[in-house]
């Protein structure tokens, strides 16, 4: 039961996280969220995992339920690199203005 | 149209070995050169400025494909007419460039880009030809564009191409990113044969094979991110 608690809190807040990042990356905050519910539904319903996991040819339900973790831990990495890339984006953004706007000071001063 | 009004972009990193001469040849075609410096460590810029090019120097290293389009948008506000690039290696024969030129006139086109394959590719190692090959494929099924070379650049651009190009791809990935945004556009693209001689130099200089996966990678995330 302990566990049960534990899994269902990490997962709840993944379902938070889903809907923070709703607002920046759809696709892959639906799939997160998707993902984190079914992890809610196999977490408190082992039997459902148990039939499930026969049905698509996995041993236990427990395993099942491992590898929407993992498959949720990608998400999350994918979601982090594409945030990263977006700040990267502005980086060079910002870095640009600056450059050009250093190259517009040296040309004025060089034709004056 | 005037030549001083083509405005030919140098990205540079690191090539203070080369760079002056390679200034010099495409100068010597009467065009502008803006070199933009992507936070070389070595005396790059001085020497690209002390050779009479334009210079913008990128606070830190960003990225090629960031380079060239800091150099669009500083040719863009000097009132350029047509915009090029061209690799700071020395492995470009900048008497392709009028070639490039006069093919946007003549057949009406808004892109011209060089092809090595169209014309000479001299030294050309097997393992890179293979990979190049690899990557023609893989532009052709991704991009819809009959293309014969990729990752050359030699490029020519019309003012109003150059204004359609917003890259995003900072680094290598971005010759693919052009490529999909002539398409996207509705731009009039015709390919002109080139030459790249391939030098020790510009072969350690240049792009690894790893740098494919990279390029793919950077790819897929630009996709996921749209």
């Amino acid at each position: 039961m302990i566990a049960q608690f534990l899994l269902s809190a990490l997962l709840l807040a993944m379902l938070a996280y889903a809907l923070v990042a709703a607002r920046r990356t759809r696709v892959l905050a639906a799939l997160i969220g998707l993902a984190a519910m079914a992890g809610l539904y196999f977490v408190w319903s082992p039997q459902s995992a148990n039939q499930l996991a026969h049905a698509v040819g996995i041993g236990r339900g427990a395993d099942l339920v491992f590898y929407i973790w993992v498959v949720l831990s990608m998400l999350v990495a994918l979601n982090l690199h594409l945030r990263l890339k977006a700040q990267s984006e502005l980086a060079t953004q910002l870095a640009r203005a600056l450059a050009l706007l250093e190259a517009r000071g040296n040309n004025d001063r060089e034709s004056d | 149209m005037k030549a001083s009004n083509v405005w030919v972009i140098v990205p540079v990193f690191n090539e203070a070995d080369v760079v002056a001469d390679v200034i010099r040849r495409v100068q010597a075609q009467g065009y502008q050169v803006v070199c933009v410096d992507d936070g070389s460590t070595d005396s790059s810029a001085q020497v690209a400025r002390m050779a009479g090019a334009s210079l913008v120097v990128h606070p830190a290293n960003l990225g090629q494909g960031a380079a060239i389009q800091t150099g669009i948008d500083f040719a863009l506000g000097r009132g350029a007419d047509l915009v090029c690039t061209f690799d700071a290696d020395g492995q470009h024969d900048a008497g392709d460039l009028p070639i490039l030129v006069a093919a946007l006139a003549s057949q009406r086109a808004d892109f011209a880009l060089g092809s090595r394959f169209l014309g000479n590719a001299i030294d050309l190692p097997p393992a890179r030809e293979a990979l190049l090959r690899a990557a023609i494929a893989f532009t052709r099924l991704t991009t819809g564009l009959k293309v014969t070379d990729t990752h050359n650049g030699v490029r020519a651009m019309t003012r109003r191409a150059a204004a359609c190009i917003h890259l995003r791809h900072n680094r290598m990935a971005h010759a693919s990113e052009i490529l999909t945004q002539i398409r996207r556009s509705r731009l009039r693209m015709v390919e002109v044969p080139v030459t790249i001689r391939y030098t020790e130099y510009s072969l350690r200089k240049g792009q690894r094979s790893s740098s494919a996966i990279r390029v793919l990678a950077d790819l897929a995330a630009g996709l996921m991110r749209s």
